[in-house]
Parts: C-alpha cells; structure tokens; sequence
C-alpha cells in the first residue's frame, strides 16, 4: 500500500501535449478513478505510472521513491490491461504464475500464491485452460489474478470492463469494490464511462485534453462540478445548459436567458461577483431531476418523452432551448403536450462565459 | 442430389484431377525414371512402369561421385541460413514494430528496396568482395550471399506477422517483471512462431534450391551445394546421365517435402497472417 504522486508532469508526442502539467496525490490505499472522453490522456498518464512510457518532464513517486527511471518490472505495480493482454499460448496457471517466475519465487511458495489468487477469483477450475477458451469475464478475472498474485502496492487498471456485457460490467463492479477492500491497496482505474467512476472510487480526477479539470469525491464532482465541462461530462442524461445573464438591482440578482427570468437564491453567488446595476454574461446549468412539470413556471412544450421504466426522460422545448428533464413515471405525458417548468432554486449552478469555470459559492 | 449438381461435381473433380496431373507427372516420371534400369531408359514407346525396380543408380551416385559431400554443404548451407536470417529478421522486424527511433520508416522503406534489386546484379561486386575479404570458395561465401536476398522478404514478412501481435502483450510482460528480451522471448515469438516458421521455410527453399551464385562463388568440389554439383557431375557437353540425374533430384526434393509435411500446418498459418487472432 503506497501513496502515488505526481507532481508537474507532461507528456507530449511530437506536438501533441497528451498529459498538461499534471498533478495528483493518491492516498494509500484510495481507490482513484481517472475520467474522460477518449484522448484526453487518461490511458498515457496510467503508462507513465506503469513504466510503459517516459514523462516529458515532471516527477512520479511510488511510496516515496521517485520511479521516473525505474523499469516497469521494479516499480512494485500491477496493471489490468483493457484488452487483458493475456498470453494466449499460457495457461491460466501459467499466466498467473508469470510475474511470479520473473521475480525469481521458489516454485514451491509459487504453487501456493497462484492457488490463493485462483481461489480469491474462483478461478481453480480453470487453471489448466487457455485463455481462447474462456468467457470475457473469466479471461477478465484471469487478467485480475495476474496482477493479484504478486501483492503489488499500487494497482493500475486500464478501462478493464469495457469489453465485458451490460450486465457482466455491473457484476464485475461489485466484485472489484470487494475486492478493493478486502485487500485496500492503492488502486488508479482509467475510464470513460461515469458509472463507473462514480460507484467505485474514493476520488475521481476528471481530464480533458491532458488537463485535470476536478479531482474530488463523486459527490463534490456531480454536486459542485467545477468547470462547465465536467458539468456537463458527469450525469447521465447530462446537464442542462442556459446561456442568458445576470444582473444587479439594488443587491437582487436576476438571469435572464432563453426566455426565462428568474431570481438568484442570495448566497448561490458570492458576493461581489457583480457590482450593483451591473451585468454579467454566464451560463446556467441544471440537472434534468432540478426541473419539475407542473401548473406553474415557465411555458414549454414536450417534444420526446422517453419511458425507461423506473423514470421517464423527457425533452422538452422551453423557446428554443432543448431543457431535459427526469420525471417520476406516474407523470402522464406525451409529445405534443403544454406544460409549466420550474427550476429547483438551491440547484442552479453558474459557470463563467469565457472558461466555463464555476461561479458557485 | 440434382443431376445438374451432380455433373457439376464430376467435371470440377475432372479438372482438378487434370491440374494435379499436369503438376504431378513430370515428378512422377523423375521417380520412375530414377528407379528403371538402364537398359529401359530409351525404350520407344517409353515404359510408365518399369519392368524391373533397381536402385542401382542411387548405389552409384552414392559410390562414385561426391553427391554425399554435395549434400552435406546443401545442408549446411540451407540451415545455417535459415537460422541467420531467422535471428537477424525477427529481431529487425521487432525493433521496426516496436522502437521509436528517427528513420526507422525510411529504414523499413530501404530494406524493401534492395528487395526490388535483381540478386543478379550483385553476383559481381559480391564475387569480387568475397576474394577481397578471403572467402572465395567457402560455404560461408554463399551464407552471406543468400543472407543478402533473403533478408529483406524475411523482415517485411515477420515485420507483417509480427504487427498482428498485439502490444500490449509485451507491455503486460514487462509490468509483470520481464526485461525487454525477455518479453521477446517469452511472449512475442511464441506468438510469432507460425510467421517465423513459414519464412523459415521460404529461405531454406531459396537456399536449397539456388544455384546462379553458387555457381559464381563456389569453384571447388568440397564446398559445392547439390544444385551445382550435380549439374557438374552428371552434365557435361557430350554426354547426360539422365538416371544419375533423375536419382539425385529424387533424392534433392527428399528433405523438402519431408520439411513440407511436418510444417504445412504452419505455412498455410502464415499465408494467411493477420487474420489469426490470439
């Protein structure tokens, strides 16, 4: 169990900056999500953790050894590969018991960690098959095993669900958070998809184009996004979005924007932000659940309604602006329908025109 | 079955029967004619089947001429070939994959163009280079000339066969404690194996059965592969032994089709790299 640290660290391919001036503490034995669409640097900062690529500059610790020039073998991490990568001309047994052999273990003591691993991840029936022979989730436990058996102090794991079934993913997810506190070691998790980030990890650090926007609880993350691209990269249907304005008369602020005007709850905003009888050019954001249909509010009209079941996501035209909102299935509505909007007061989140960054106490 | 279908069959199995024969008789008659004594030889109408079987040509190759010696540095030099362009081409092909270094496209893009250049072009100046470096008359002359053209073909086809592995293999590998050679070894030419062992093949065909350089740099009876040896022996301006001849093929094209046989499986593996998948 170690603490991982990265402090001020680039990675440029030519004249692409994939990792900006990156830096980030994991505590030991935190389970760290790294989030963000594809390419923005997420799989390259875990390959500099692992060895498998070299920092343009900057520093990386392991514990408290700086590994920048250490191999991948001598860095005391385990990495899950997305692809599994396991070694198709191995058995299981083989495979699990690889990092073991390269590491010089009495073959005795080998017999015994493999079987440990092999029983932790249900994998004893099957240690004398081929990787071609197994199911996706089997292959991936197999991955997990290999990384398992040598007690590694940092866990480094790869988008390694991506390629597992809906259903699969969600029963891997249960198993990995297990398994995390059964053996809290310090695990980084490279995704793109949310869910994830959000119900497994300690911290998530949110990138986007080599660039950290947020690293904080899931809770602070989907509550206090601090920029308007996290904002709208974490919720699942995402954020809603309003460009309008905001002014002050006489201490009450007021946006303006899409055809709705409504009154700043006092406090949302610091104070000072806009001098009296001034304006400022923002973007207002709410999550689809902030917004209620009612007989009151703002006149809109639905345009899809999508039934999912235990929820129904409904689209709807508020003058021109496409506004989503989640509503209890039990809310009968259809296209075509007139309704009322109202916004959740202590919900509205405020982000800056020019970087989006967030205005919010 | 439908009678159309059926006619069908009949003429496809009589055409591909047709192409197997066309293919197979002239080695066919190679066998008989090895094996007929030689009093039949000339018959007109020729015999297909000999009357007598007699392996009294095979006795003489074997007794009066040097065809074992000649064997023995075909041999020699068909492995010894093979095993250096099998090093050298799935370490080349492995680092053009796999290392970033400045030129090694350009790299790549040159090795296929000697490839492009007719080996006849260089029997000259390798001729004159051989003597210069004191190798004239060697087996190990015609070691590296063989080298020299079958290299290239070499390293773009594993360099092809080699891509199809993925890398994250050898990424694993070395997380998991390997040095970069023996994650090469380990992993990589496991998986490389199919790929390695048809252009194995390939340049031990190319080595066996190559004569113009042979018969360039080569001059003296030890040193001699099959190819030229057998062509000195048994062929002169006056006078062809054809049985002699016909015994040393068969038994040329012996350790071929034996080679053949074991490592088939492999070859069609390898004509169709990349859509195998780990």
């Amino acid at each position: 169990m170690s603490e991982v640290h990265i402090n001020h660290v680039y990675k440029r391919f030519g004249d692409v900056t994939a990792v900006d001036d990156l830096s980030l503490l994991f505590k030991a034995g935190e389970f760290v999500s790294v989030l963000g669409p594809s390419g923005c640097g997420k799989t390259t900062l875990l390959r500099m953790l692992a060895g498998l690529e070299t920092p343009s500059a900057g520093e990386i610790s392991i514990g408290d050894k700086v590994v920048n020039d250490l191999p991948p073998g001598s860095r005391d991490i385990a990495m899950v590969f997305q692809t599994y990568a396991l070694y198709p001309h191995m058995t299981v047994r083989g495979n699990i018991e690889y990092p073991l052999k390269k590491r010089r273990t009495p073959k005795a003591e080998r017999a015994v960690k493999v079987k440990d691993a092999a029983e932790l991840l249900q994998l004893e029936e099957l240690l004398d098959r081929k990787p071609r022979q197994l199911s996706g989730g089997q292959q991936q436990r197999v991955a997990l095993g290999r990384a398992l058996v040598r007690d590694p102090a940092v866990f480094l794991l790869d988008e390694p669900l991506s390629n597992l079934d809906a259903k699969l993913r969600a029963h891997m997810r249960a198993e990995l958070i297990q398994l995390h506190e059964r053996i809290g070691k310090t695990m980084v998790y490279v995704t793109h998809d949310q869910l994830e980030a959000m119900t497994m990890s300690h911290r998530i650090a949110v990138l986007r184009f080599g660039v950290l926007q947020q690293f904080a609880s899931p809770d602070e993350v989907y509550r206090k996004p601090a920029n308007e691209f996290v904002a709208g990269f974490i919720g699942t249907p995402s954020m809603n979005f309003i460009a309008g304005e905001i002014d002050n008369s006489d201490g009450k602020l007021t946006f303006c924007g899409g055809g709705v005007a409504l009154s700043v709850q006092a406090g949302l905003l610091p104070d000072g932000l806009i001098a009296d009888g001034d304006k400022f050019l923002v973007k207002m954001g709410f999550r689809p659940e902030d917004i209620f249909i009612g007989d009151q509010g703002d006149d809109a009209l639905v345009s899809v309604v999508e039934p999912t079941g235990h929820e129904v996501i409904v689209l709807i035209d508020l003058n021109g602006n496409e506004v989503v909102a989640r509503v209890n299935p039990d809310v009968r509505l259809k296209a075509g329908d007139k309704v009322k909007l109202r916004f959740r007061p202590d919900k509205l989140h405020f982000f800056g025109t020019k970087e989006g960054i967030r205005l919010n106490v | 079955m439908s009678l159309k279908k059926k006619s069908r069959r009949v003429l496809f199995n009589l055409f591909a029967w047709s192409v197997i024969g066309l293919i197979a008789f002239p080695l066919i008659w190679m066998l008989v004619t090895s094996i007929k004594p030689q009093s039949e030889l000339f018959l007109i109408p020729p015999t297909l089947l000999p009357s007598e079987i007699t392996f009294e040509h095979y006795w003489r190759l074997i007794d009066e001429t040097p065809f074992l010696t000649y064997m023995k540095n075909s041999i020699i030099l068909a492995l010894s070939t093979t095993a250096v362009v099998i090093v050298i081409a799935t370490l080349g092909a492995h680092s053009l994959l796999r290392f970033s270094y400045p030129g090694r496209e350009r790299l790549a893009q040159l090795v296929l163009f000697t490839y492009l250049l007719p080996s006849v072009v260089l029997i000259i100046p390798l001729y004159f280079l051989m003597i210069w470096i004191g190798l004239a008359n060697s087996l190990i002359s015609l070691v590296i000339a063989y080298t020299t053209f079958s290299l290239p073909y070499a390293l773009w086809l594993l360099r092809s066969f080699m891509a199809a592995i993925p890398d994250d293999l050898e990424s694993a590998a070395l997380v998991d404690g390997a040095t970069r050679m023996e994650a090469f070894i380990d992993v990589i030419l496991p998986q490389a194996l199919p790929g390695i062992i048809s252009t194995a093949l390939f340049t031990m065909i190319l080595a066996w059965n190559e004569y113009l350089y042979a018969l360039v740099l080569v001059n003296t009876d030890e040193s001699r592969p099959l190819t030229t040896g057998v062509m000195s022996i048994l062929i002169t301006s006056f006078n062809i032994e054809w049985s002699l001849l016909m015994a040393a093929s068969v038994m040329m094209s012996v350790p071929l089709i034996v080679a053949f046989v074991f490592l088939q499986k492999y070859l069609t593996r390898g004509f169709g790299a990349g859509a195998v998948k780990g």
